[in-house]
């Protein structure tokens, strides 16, 4: 019987599996984005006796997005007299500064579904105003009539008092069969964020509620009873808890890459990485400090992105807890023109899988970062293990039209390694880390071709390529724990607070192994919170203290004044076995398959190129050298020095 | 040979990575939140290379800013030391208005500087009679707050701490304002460091050339912009309210093959109240409207900028001399600068040019004394509608033109000060009728729960914002106080007034003009 983790990604549906034995096994098959559950079966199938899937999907940001397909459900929202605006309005700034044609985010509800009811509750949590229960009654029949199936409830200061949500919401449950409560979905204050959170898990119910089940069914038909499901926060949960709030399962595939080098990074005591995946389209960057993933409270889906980070009002706000992630628009796909004052560019624009880069020979005709690597021999003709062979002289004839083939592919793989490195150094920078201190870990199809180029960009010493580059992130899906989140705003007594939420969660859950308290605390009056771990017992004093010392390394100073914790939050984490990553069984000699021109630093040198499996453990390969495999590519530069580690992994240094 | 446009991306890259150092280590929620700051780098002869896209009236203003410093200091006969950095928020120098505060370090590299950093930063306080030094009824700038002229805040890498104690004790709010002045010069640290790093990589000369090509490119890229735009002459006129007066803002824009000019001749003298907008802001503004009729991506560096002629006679509303007030201009007069250039630029580049947006910021100021929570005060701004676009209807309540900063969320103001908020809605209508129609704007009201003093600054009361091709305008702005006690009161654009508990202030902003019919 195996375990098998499925990350459905916009070209391809990763497979990796244990065995019953403990050994893993992997494949790709194509995605089938309009109905995702047609690749998944079909690669169950492929493996047989299959006992249990973990599963990561894109299908929430994707609907959020506008794919074809995937369209959004009619939601109405019930608000406080006044500000039913609120989610259109936003923070009042525009994403784009000098674009005079900019628009905002489409409301997700219209006007015209967006209701307003008489009550008020203010900052305290007093009643100012009781709930007008007869307009909700005759809003119930309104609903019923504008064929509403999903409502976000969402009043002033509900996540101290959220009495008149619970009204509001026994007596509108019986027209509609989703209703999602602002106070349930994101017990915090910041009414923006938190009604545009509401509503976005209302918009996503629907869908993803319909996704699942008609996922298990096909699953049961095929005799697998146990579904679960990787969160943004990089934990799993069961269906039921995606189903409830499926605004936590939006960065579902980016975060199991996190997880992964975290998971990774445990084994080989490594405590400080910067988990680097690049792909077709994008690549992404994450930081585990000490052995633990960043996590970051808030992220706005359907946004855009400036220099790795999303730019704020540019898309709608989730708060939840989500790995913390910067992400550029470089993958191999991403394409390489000129503008009209003759400035060679790199993206944001990709060709993604379809057309793909020109040298996959798919109609593809505008030339991409693959092309690029491929002309400068840092990839080699033939992908997937031979299956897949690349046209190198299409590549060079489509960047031909920018200039000197060779020159426009150097310049335009520096232009995305600054990039990228930048989205790095803003995931570190941002707290007050030095890049030079982290070792670097690299997969996803393109992350290996690369990461040594941006290890030289940060000063980087020491990267990391793992095991399977092009499905770690799969793996990762193997590698995790589950983790069931609760919180609480503003709680008045520290311990007994997390008491109740962990004995809500361990009602919902069952065992737990342990759980983890943090909270959000500011100074009194300030405009922003810090995360803080919080020990058992809960003591206020201490919190103070790891604030202060936080407030201190990330801003460099203290205030003489009262803290005020914002919000509670507790993890019920339940650990699972890990699958073990064998080390590789190889013979002990070991030769280069080949040797082709390559463009390594400034010249290109004739340099020998390895498979990955014919190196065995302890294996040394000096710089420069290609390490190929089945999905992607190392490339070595020269004063490296390469290692093959005790699970097959590939250490390089300088 | 590395290309230029790498040596170009990667000091855009430091610009933007000082602004994250920056809001890093500030502590006011203004640059935290609001991100209410910019950065730039800048060559040996201060033409600015890179800048971050962050607030665009600091942005232009580095132009004249970092200029106006550098020929002050050769008067003053002040040499730039390594490790030395300047400091100021002399508007008449800096370019914007006293909050705005500048602060611009030379890198030396083998005993020679060849390059700059600078940053400007809104300080939440800088002395004056009103919190937040924002004085409605100011007559001259000496009853705006505390102006410091260019001095040396670090001498060879040594903080000067009683330049520092001196503006900090000057502030309302000494601790928040000793946090983000270190903050500024961290920015300039890292800034330096970065730029030296650069140069270890690909060598001086490699870099020098990488940005005076970059220079070029924004020059280029501008130029070939304004090759679709009609060329001659187009004039413009608008105005701000001051008491039952109106001063008028006149442009004549002239566009030709080589570059742009603006000139304000003809517009109103100065004024004895806080509406005069320096020679800085006045660049600024104008070079924000020209790069928004402007298609492409062109890079707002002095390639860019070299384009541009801006001449605002002297004693001008747009140009004033000291000592006249400067507060509003920066934050009010400016949006009315970009709403006269962007009229005039609509005769020359139909396609691209909106109606006017609401052209105020709405500035809120109000404080006052509780025994629960001590003196407070709180500032706040209002967004409203943009103008109907060629092709498709304007945007309702957003910052328009010179500002984009966030709001304050409700919930979080009403836990800080004795208010609550009663509505906060958009203003269904306030967008001019037209082929396209003007975005709305907002309405935002609320009750005191305690005594409390109000002020506020704003515009388009009288008139509202223009609408282009036959499109209607806007509906103007509006304010209106229910008293607890029944009385309404109808309120101008800009006053002081005192609140009792219960009183209601209900704030209408403008909606954007129409465009077409």
């Amino acid at each position: 019987m195996s375990i098998v983790a499925i990350d459905v990604g916009g070209t391809f549906t990763d497979f990796i599996y244990v065995k019953s034995d403990g050994s893993l096994g992997y494949f790709k098959v194509l995605s089938t984005p309009r109905s995702p559950e047609i690749a998944i079966i079909n690669g169950l199938k492929l493996i047989g006796d299959v006992e249990e899937v973990i599963h990561a999907s894109t299908i929430a940001t994707n609907a959020l997005r506008g794919q074809v397909g995937l369209d959004l459900p009619r939601v109405a929202l019930i608000t406080t007299r006044g500000f039913r605006d609120i989610i259109e309005i936003g923070r009042q700034n525009r994403p784009r500064l000098y674009d005079p044609f900019f628009d905002k985010p489409r409301p997700l509800v219209p006007r015209d579904l967006r209701f307003e009811v008489d009550e008020r509750v203010d900052y305290k949590g007093n009643i100012v105003k009781p709930l007008n229960i007869e307009e909700v009654e005759a809003l119930s029949l309104k609903l019923r009539e504008l064929n509403v199936e999903s409502i976000a409830i969402a009043f002033l200061h509900s996540y101290i008092n959220p009495i008149h949500e619970f009204i509001a919401s026994s007596i509108l449950g019986k027209a509609v069969s989703f209703v999602s409560l602002s106070h349930r979905v994101v017990p915090e204050p910041r009414e923006y964020e938190r009604f545009s959170t509401t509503v976005v898990n209302a918009t996503l119910a629907p869908l993803v509620s319909r996704y699942i089940s008609r996922l298990s069914d096909r699953l049961k038909s095929i005799g697998i009873k146990r579904l679960h499901l990787m969160s943004s926060s990089g934990g799993l949960v069961d269906a039921n808890e995606v189903i409830d709030r499926p605004v936590q399962f939006i960065e579902s595939g980016p975060a199991a890459g996190v997880v992964a080098s975290a998971e990774l990074a445990k084994i080989l005591r490594e405590p400080n990485i910067i988990s680097f995946d690049m792909g077709g389209t994008t690549a992404k960057a994450g930081t585990i400090v000490d052995l633990e993933f960043e996590i970051t409270s808030e992220y706005e889906v359907g946004g855009e992105s400036h220099h790795g980070r999303i730019v704020k009002g540019s898309g709608y706000p989730v708060r939840f807890p989500f790995i913390d992630l910067a992400e550029v628009s470089a993958g191999g796909g991403t394409i390489i023109w000129r503008d009209e004052a003759g400035a060679l560019r790199v993206g944001p624009i990709s060709a993604g899988a379809d057309p793909g880069p020109v040298c996959y020979g798919r109609g593809g005709v505008k030339p991409t970062l693959t092309d690029a690597n491929l002309v400068l021999g840092r990839l080699g003709e033939y992908l997937l293990g031979g299956s897949m062979r690349l046209d190198r002289e299409a590549s060079i004839k489509a960047l031909s039209k920018l200039g000197d083939p060779y020159e426009v592919s150097r310049e335009a793989i520096s232009l995305a390694n600054l990039e990228m490195a930048r989205a790095i150094r803003l995931v570190t920078v941002e707290r007050g880390l030095d890049p030079e201190r982290f070792t670097l870990m690299a997969f996803g199809g393109a992350g290996p071709q690369h990461a040594l180029d941006i290890a030289e960009e940060l000063n980087i010493r020491k990267v990391i390529i793992p095991p399977h580059p092009g499905v770690f992130s799969a793996l990762g899906l193997l590698m995790a724990d589950w983790r069931f989140e609760a919180r609480t705003a503003f709680p008045t007594n520290l311990e007994d607070t997390y008491r109740t939420l962990e004995a809500e969660l361990a009602k919902k859950i069952g065992r737990v192994d342990y759980y983890v308290r943090y909270a959000d605390v500011r100074y009194e009056g300030q405009g922003w919170e810090l995360t803080i771990p919080v020990g058992r017992p809960a003591i206020i004093d201490d919190v103070r203290r790891a604030f202060e010392d936080k407030h201190l390394s990330i801003f460099g100073f203290t205030l003489n004044r009262d803290i005020e914790v914002v919000v509670a939050r507790v993890f019920a984490v339940v650990t699972r076995v890990k699958p073990r990553i064998e080390p590789p069984k190889r013979p002990k000699e070991f030769k280069a398959k080949s040797s082709r021109l390559t463009y390594i630093h400034d010249e290109m040198v004739e340099v020998p190129v390895y498979w990955r499996e014919d190196l065995p453990v302890g294996a040394v390969v000096e710089g420069p050298a290609l390490i190929e495999e089945y999905d992607s590519t190392t490339v070595l530069l020269d004063e490296w020095r390469l290692t093959v580690g005790e699970l097959g992994e590939l250490r390089i240094e300088r | 040979m590395v290309s230029w446009e790498i040596i170009y991306k990667a000091s855009v890259f430091i610009a933007e990575e000082m602004g994250v150092a920056l809001k890093r280590s500030a502590f006011s929620p203004n640059i935290k939140e609001r991100m209410d700051h910019s950065c730039a780098v800048l060559d040996s002869r201060g033409l600015i290379v890179a800048q971050a896209e962050h607030i665009p009236v600091h942005l232009g203003s580095f132009r004249v800013g970092v200029s106006n410093v550098l020929k002050w200091l050769k008067d003053n006969n002040v040499s730039l030391e390594e490790g030395d950095m300047i400091i100021l928020n002399d508007p008449y120098i800096s370019g914007t208005h006293l909050n705005d505060v500048m602060v611009l370090a030379p890198v030396y590299y083998k005993g020679e500087i060849i390059a700059y950093v600078v940053n400007k930063a809104h300080q939440v306080d800088v002395g004056g009679p009103m919190p937040g030094s924002m004085n409605p009824n100011a007559r001259t700038i000496y009853e705006e707050g505390l102006i410091v002229p260019p001095v040396k805040m670090v001498k060879r890498g040594r903080v000067d701490n009683d330049i520092m104690r001196l503006i900090v004790e000057n502030s309302k709010t000494p601790k928040v304002t000793l946090g983000d002045l270190n903050a500024q010069l961290a920015a300039n640290r890292m800034g330096a460091k970065r730029v030296l790093e650069l140069i270890d990589k690909y060598g001086l000369e490699e870099v020098i050339m990488g940005w005076s090509k970059a220079i070029d490119y924004g020059r280029s890229l501008a130029l070939l912009n304004l090759r679709d735009w009609r060329k001659g002459y187009s004039k413009a006129e608008d105005y701000i309210e001051l008491n039952d007066e109106d001063i008028t803002i006149r442009v004549l824009v002239e566009v030709r093959d080589d570059g742009i000019r603006a000139d304000y001749t003809g517009s109103s003298r100065q004024v004895d109240a806080p509406l005069n907008a320096v020679y800085g802001v006045t660049f600024a503004a104008t070079s924000y409207a020209i790069r928004v009729a402007m298609s492409s991506d062109v890079p707002v560096n002095e390639g860019f900028y070299s384009v541009i002629e801006v001449n605002a006679p002297e004693g001008t509303i747009v140009n004033p001399v000291k000592p006249a007030p400067v507060a509003g201009g920066n934050v009010e007069t400016s949006q009315r600068i970009a709403d006269v250039v962007l009229r005039a630029l609509a005769e020359l580049v139909p396609d691209r040019i909106p109606a006017a947006g609401s052209g105020t910021m709405m500035n809120v100021m109000i404080g006052g004394y509780d025994n629960e929570r001590g003196y407070w005060a709180y500032y706040e701004t209002i967004g409203g509608g943009t103008g109907g676009r060629p092709g498709k209807n304007g945007v309702s309540g957003v910052h328009v033109n010179m500002t984009n900063t966030l709001n304050t969320p409700i919930e979080v103001a009403e836990r800080n000060y004795p208010i609550i908020y009663t509505t906060y809605m958009i203003r269904n209508g306030s967008g001019g009728k037209g082929l396209y129609r003007g975005g709305d704007g907002i309405i935002r009201a609320f009750k005191v729960l305690k005594p409390a003093r109000l002020s506020i600054l704003a515009d388009r009361f009288k008139r509202g914002p223009y609408g282009l091709r036959g499109g209607e305008q806007g509906k103007p702005g509006r304010v209106v106080i229910n008293r607890i006690d029944g009385r309404i009161e109808e309120k101008p654009s800009k006053f002081t007034v005192d609140l009792n508990p219960g009183d209601e202030v209900v704030i209408e902003t403008p909606g954007g003009g129409g465009w077409g019919q």
